[in-house]
């Protein structure tokens, strides 16, 4: 809260002339920073991997709307040991996979080959590596669908709908 | 110096005194404030003033730092009331936290708490019905606790007043085991609701399946415009708080409108050790309050007490409240106090699956549901259980995304969401539990809480007459569900906790003889008759029914009793 009203603050007193980024409501770089579980270029590396699993197209991808920062959050505060483990592994599985492909690093990767390892993770029969893959989509999943960006704009939502009606016919 | 005693035992004299502001307290407030007493109002939790102090209210899903979810840090340090279905980032903070306020639980027992003005009434589920003669005859006719000292004729009229003042959504259904009370127009039913509601009624024709009675404004009266409160806008999100004041709490209703009086002095931070016994008055004469903050002890006086501290801490402040009168507790001779502690069995869920209706859903949010009152047992003894259940019902339309997949077909199925083949049907069991001599709480002989207060021991416990009524509701259920023709039905017995219904009962039990019962039929006790307890803790039986809406009823009685009393100089 403390941290929401300063940015509010400050946008009052430059008389609103800055456009706050729709994420700086819940969560900015600065707080997710401060979490100790993974590096900043494992942070740049978590951007792609999000973004290939959910890409920019017409609209924003998740790297677009800070997925990956969310990612990290939720596994720091929310998550048990083990799979803090499974997360902060998976980066250099990550980066072992792209090489093993591509004979490059996942960083260096284009779309397409990034799509193939990460797919290929999912399926492997090491578990740290279909645990990893598993763990990133759904928080990926999850901070998607509920930021502000697609629960205003792609999808159907009302915070006050003032009704409920028990039986109307489905849209098609 | 001698003055100076005689001006502060003054200032700290009022007419009358509440313990607590929760859904009771708040009601005792308006009301003794509303006849023009003075009153004092002790909250030992922090103050949170209607809107100002909903932290969480206007905040969208995305504001929420986890998303909703707490981190893992606050659950693992709070092992009871993480199991709170009402507890998550937007409400915890209304919460007591499991290590703030210390009991034995010589049983497990999930003690669910707010300490805050307003207690619970600001994170009820806010279900509201009228007990009915059946229900106030069932100690008498089955044999167990004692016969309940008053009917349902001396409580109607009293449901009735706190119905219109509190606002209750609801439809008249004309059923005898449910009676109808003051209903502002009800929410809707969903199609399978309605579906459900009609094949029972072919099959049974005692059972009835009807919207519930909820304390939601859907169409506000003057009285309530009064108030400061406005329409429910369906965000049901109603246990942050809600700035409408679209359902009843005492923070949007009983407080402020006994505030507006002049007469009411609300005092936060204030735990309540003790009731103080005069020998020679042979009467209550006030309360030792601890400062929650500075720990220091105060005196508070008044001619009437009403203590709505919720049961279990009720129990808690007479019990603590010894005298050489009454060594065991305050009014118990009879050492009933503290024991036949009773509550809602909700451990049995049941699912299933509907395939009609597919061409349609549902629009908006409902902060109520559908209602199955009981039908067990009502007019004469039909099972190898005593008592009945009543339960919840729910059936939605969900939507659901295609989660398979990585890259742009991801994105795409999730922006596409599917509606489910079929709708998806819940219902949950209400049971009415046995109040026994076993099922008490009492003080612990050397263990304190932060407050130099004893820490209750708590021992409450399932019997075998819950488990036969479980396994009832699953038959019972079952049987219902295929006759309406829902699939793939799924009965799941939780097991939980008893405390976690958040419906615990009993302790200083209403009854007519004073060798048997702590209350008398005014809900004051039978030894100390200027001390009135009408929360939770004064239930002689449970029965099936959300219980907040009757504890309204007896405090507004109890109030209206008291005042009558004092006046004619009986008290």
């Amino acid at each position: 809260m403390q941290r929401r009203s300063a940015i509010k603050n400050i946008a009052l007193t430059i008389g609103g002339a800055i456009v706050l980024p729709s994420w700086a409501n819940a969560w900015n770089r600065e707080s997710v920073q401060h979490s100790r579980l993974i590096s900043p270029s494992q942070d740049a590396l978590l951007a792609e991997i999000v973004e290939t699993i959910i890409p920019k197209t017409n609209t924003p991808g998740a790297k677009e709307l800070n997925i990956h920062q969310f990612t990290t959050k939720m596994v720091t505060d929310c998550y048990d040991k083990n799979a803090q483990g499974i997360f902060t592994k998976g980066f250099d599985l990550i980066d072992k996979n792209a090489k093993n492909a591509f004979s490059k690093s996942f960083m260096d990767c284009d779309a397409k080959q990034r799509l193939e390892v990460l797919d290929k993770m999912s399926k492997s029969e090491n578990s740290d590596e279909k645990n990893f893959v598993g763990l990133v989509k759904n928080l990926t999943i999850q901070g998607y669908l509920n930021s502000e960006y697609v629960m205003t704009n792609l999808r159907i939502f009302e915070f006050a709908p003032a009704h409920f009606y028990g039986c109307v016919p489905v849209k098609k | 110096m001698s003055n100076f005693n005689i001006d502060s035992k003054k200032n700290q004299t009022y007419d009358a005194i509440v313990i607590g502001s929760g859904i009771s307290g708040g009601w005792a407030a308006k009301e003794l404030t509303g006849k023009g007493l003075r009153t004092l109002v002790l909250e030992r939790g922090r103050e949170v003033k209607h809107v100002t102090d909903y932290p969480t209210t206007m905040k969208q899903p995305w504001e929420f730092e986890h998303r909703g979810q707490l981190p893992k840090e606050i659950i693992d340090a709070n092992p009871i009331v993480s199991k709170c279905y009402a507890f998550y980032e937007g409400s915890e903070h209304f919460f007591v936290k499991d290590a703030e306020h210390p009991y034995v639980q010589e049983k497990p027992f999930d003690w669910i708490r707010g300490y805050q003005t307003g207690g619970k009434s600001l994170m009820w589920a806010r279900q509201t019905q009228r007990w009915s003669e059946f229900d106030f005859e069932g100690p008498a006719r089955d044999g167990f606790a004692v016969d309940w000292p008053i009917r349902y004729a001396d409580l109607a009229p009293w449901y009735s007043y706190v119905e219109k003042f509190a606002g209750i959504a609801g439809n008249k259904d004309g059923l005898p085991n449910l009676p109808d009370g003051e209903f502002l127009p009800p929410h809707e039913m969903t199609c399978v609701d309605k579906h459900f509601s009609k094949e029972v009624a072919k099959h049974y024709n005692d059972r009835h399946i009807i919207i519930g009675r909820a304390a939601h404004l859907t169409k506000p009266n003057k009285i309530h415009y009064d108030q400061g409160r406005g329409t429910c806008q369906n965000r049901t999100i109603c246990e942050r708080g809600c700035p409408f004041g679209g359902y009843f709490s005492s923070n949007s209703s009983t407080l402020p409108w006994a505030a507006k009086t002049g007469k009411m002095t609300l005092r936060p931070h204030s735990v309540v050790h003790s009731i103080i016994y005069d020998e020679q008055k042979k009467k209550a004469t006030g309360v030792r309050v601890i400062d929650a903050n500075t720990k220091q002890m105060t005196e508070y006086y008044a001619r009437i007490i009403f203590v709505n501290a919720a049961a279990i801490n009720s129990n808690l402040i007479l019990l603590n409240s010894t005298s050489n009168r009454f060594p065991n507790g305050l009014g118990n001779d009879s050492g009933v106090l503290g024991k036949y502690i009773a509550f809602h069995n909700y451990r049995a869920t049941i699912h299933a699956e509907y395939e009609g209706f597919l061409d349609s859903t549902t629009d908006g949010k409902n902060p109520n549901a559908a209602y199955v009152p009981r039908f067990r047992n009502v007019y004469k003894q039909e099972t190898d259980f005593l008592r009945g259940y009543a339960a919840g019902f729910y059936s939605n339309r969900y939507q659901y995304e295609d989660r398979n997949g990585l890259g742009e077909d991801l994105k795409k199925n999730l922006l596409n969401p599917k509606y489910s083949g079929a709708w998806s049907v819940n219902s949950h069991m209400m049971g009415e539990t046995i109040p026994k001599e076993s099922n008490y709480v009492k003080l612990d002989k050397t263990l304190v809480d932060p407050w130099g207060v004893p820490q209750l021991r708590i021992n409450v416990d399932y019997d075998d007459n819950d488990v036969k009524m479980t396994k009832d509701f699953f038959e019972q259920f079952k049987e219902m569900f295929t006759k309406a023709g829902f699939t793939n039905i799924q009965t799941h017995d939780t097991n939980r906790t008893p405390g976690l219904d958040i419906h615990e009962m009993g302790g200083a039990r209403m009854g007519k003889d004073p060798k048997t019962s702590i209350l008398n039929k005014w809900n004051a006790l039978h030894q100390c008759k200027n001390v009135f307890v009408t929360d939770g803790a004064s239930m002689t039986s449970t029965s099936t029914q959300n219980p907040s809406l009757t504890y309204m009823a007896l405090t507004a009685r109890a109030a209206d009793y008291a005042v009558k009393e004092m006046r004619k100089g009986n008290l």
